[in-house]
């Protein structure tokens, strides 16, 4: 490597040194670049730099996926399980023990024709309730109130994660 | 026309999606960023993996790029990808070590006798005794061509700082070259 930006070295040392010695350094760090330059490194394989290539191409025909709606999916069930937590904490279960049920699946699935991509989005999405539906039994179970409070607060920074990077889209 | 305005169209092509801009930077930055990785993990086929990963990263990431020295950005996310590779590291980590081990217990007689391939085994063992942070500082700048304010800036660390630790390491190097 030849170009430092034409950086004076004695220069740059001499902020911070005596000029004698922002001399040395300067020496020393141009010698260690000449040492440095006498042994050169072997280029990469043409073959690894024309997949490299392809890799691009076919990456940019490629078109993006859809992340916007698996978090438009899990934005809403995390905001309906988070719903369903604030009720079941400010409740007794043993009193006001009936369910409440809600849509989570979105229009836009319904509406899509993108079976494969819903399909998937849907699979996420069972998946997530399935994990916060064992929440939530665990809940009932009895846990102490400072465990109940610490489950909210973990759902609710989820769901504050999931709304950010979906508004941000 | 410049080279920093053939840069700056270059670099506007791959923002619009151009595959042929891409390749042009490739063309560009290959070698000196295979250099950078061969340097730091001493690796030929590692680098190229890595290598691969910066440029894919580059594809995603190219619309993040606001201006300013495209090579300081440009090291800065191969910086990044080695880090995420040596973090991934971490679960291979006896693995590599013997692979280390086996390079620098390697007897001489063992190498070619090409000269090219003695200077590079004999630089990289060294370069393999230094601390990693000094080892990076050092390829950092002698592959990337950035400034030390470019350096400093990238490292989060005062000017002074990076000159210090980059004098004190390449007197290091060359003792250890010399010995």
């Amino acid at each position: 490597m030849e170009d430092r930006n034409q950086e004076d070295l004695r220069e740059l040392f001499e902020r911070f040194t005596e000029p004698t010695e922002a001399e040395a350094a300067a020496r020393d760090i141009r010698l260690a670049d000449g040492m440095l330059a006498a042994y050169p490194v072997p280029e990469p394989r043409p073959e690894v730099i024309i997949g490299i290539k392809l890799q691009i191409a076919t990456t940019l025909a490629t078109p993006p996926a859809k992340p916007h709606r698996l978090r438009r999916v899990l934005a809403a069930a995390a905001a309906v399980i988070v719903m369903a937590i604030l009720v079941l904490l400010g409740r007794d279960p043993q009193t006001n023990p009936q369910t409440s049920y809600a849509t989570l699946i979105p229009t836009a699935i319904w509406e899509s024709d993108d079976i494969a991509t819903d399909d998937m989005d849907i699979a996420y999405l069972a998946s997530e309730i399935s994990h916060i539906e064992d929440q939530v039994r665990a809940l009932e179970a009895g846990q102490t109130q400072d465990v109940r409070v610490a489950t909210l607060h973990e759902v609710e920074t989820a769901l504050m994660q999931i709304n950010t990077e979906f508004w941000r889209e | 026309m410049g080279e920093g305005t053939e840069l700056a169209r270059i670099i506007e092509g791959c923002r619009s999606g151009d595959a042929e801009a891409f390749a042009q930077i490739v063309d560009m930055y290959a070698g000196r960023c295979y250099g950078y990785f061969y340097r730091l993990t001493s690796d030929r086929d590692l680098s190229e993996e890595l290598l691969s990963e910066l440029f894919l990263r580059l594809v995603e990431k190219i619309r993040s790029y606001k201006g300013g020295a495209f090579e300081s950005w440009l090291f800065r996310v191969s910086a990044n990808i080695f880090h995420d590779h040596l973090r991934g590291r971490q679960r291979r980590k006896k693995l590599l070590d013997g692979r280390r081990t086996e390079l620098e217990l390697r007897p001489t007689g063992d190498r070619k006798s090409d000269d090219k391939d003695e200077k590079l085994d004999k630089l990289q063992i060294q370069l393999n005794r230094l601390d990693a942070d000094t080892r990076e500082l050092i390829v950092l700048r002698f592959y990337s061509g950035l400034s030390f304010k470019e350096i400093a800036d990238q490292r989060s660390e005062p000017i002074g700082t990076a000159l210090s630790k980059l004098h004190r390491g390449l007197k290091k190097l060359r003792e250890l070259m010399e010995g």
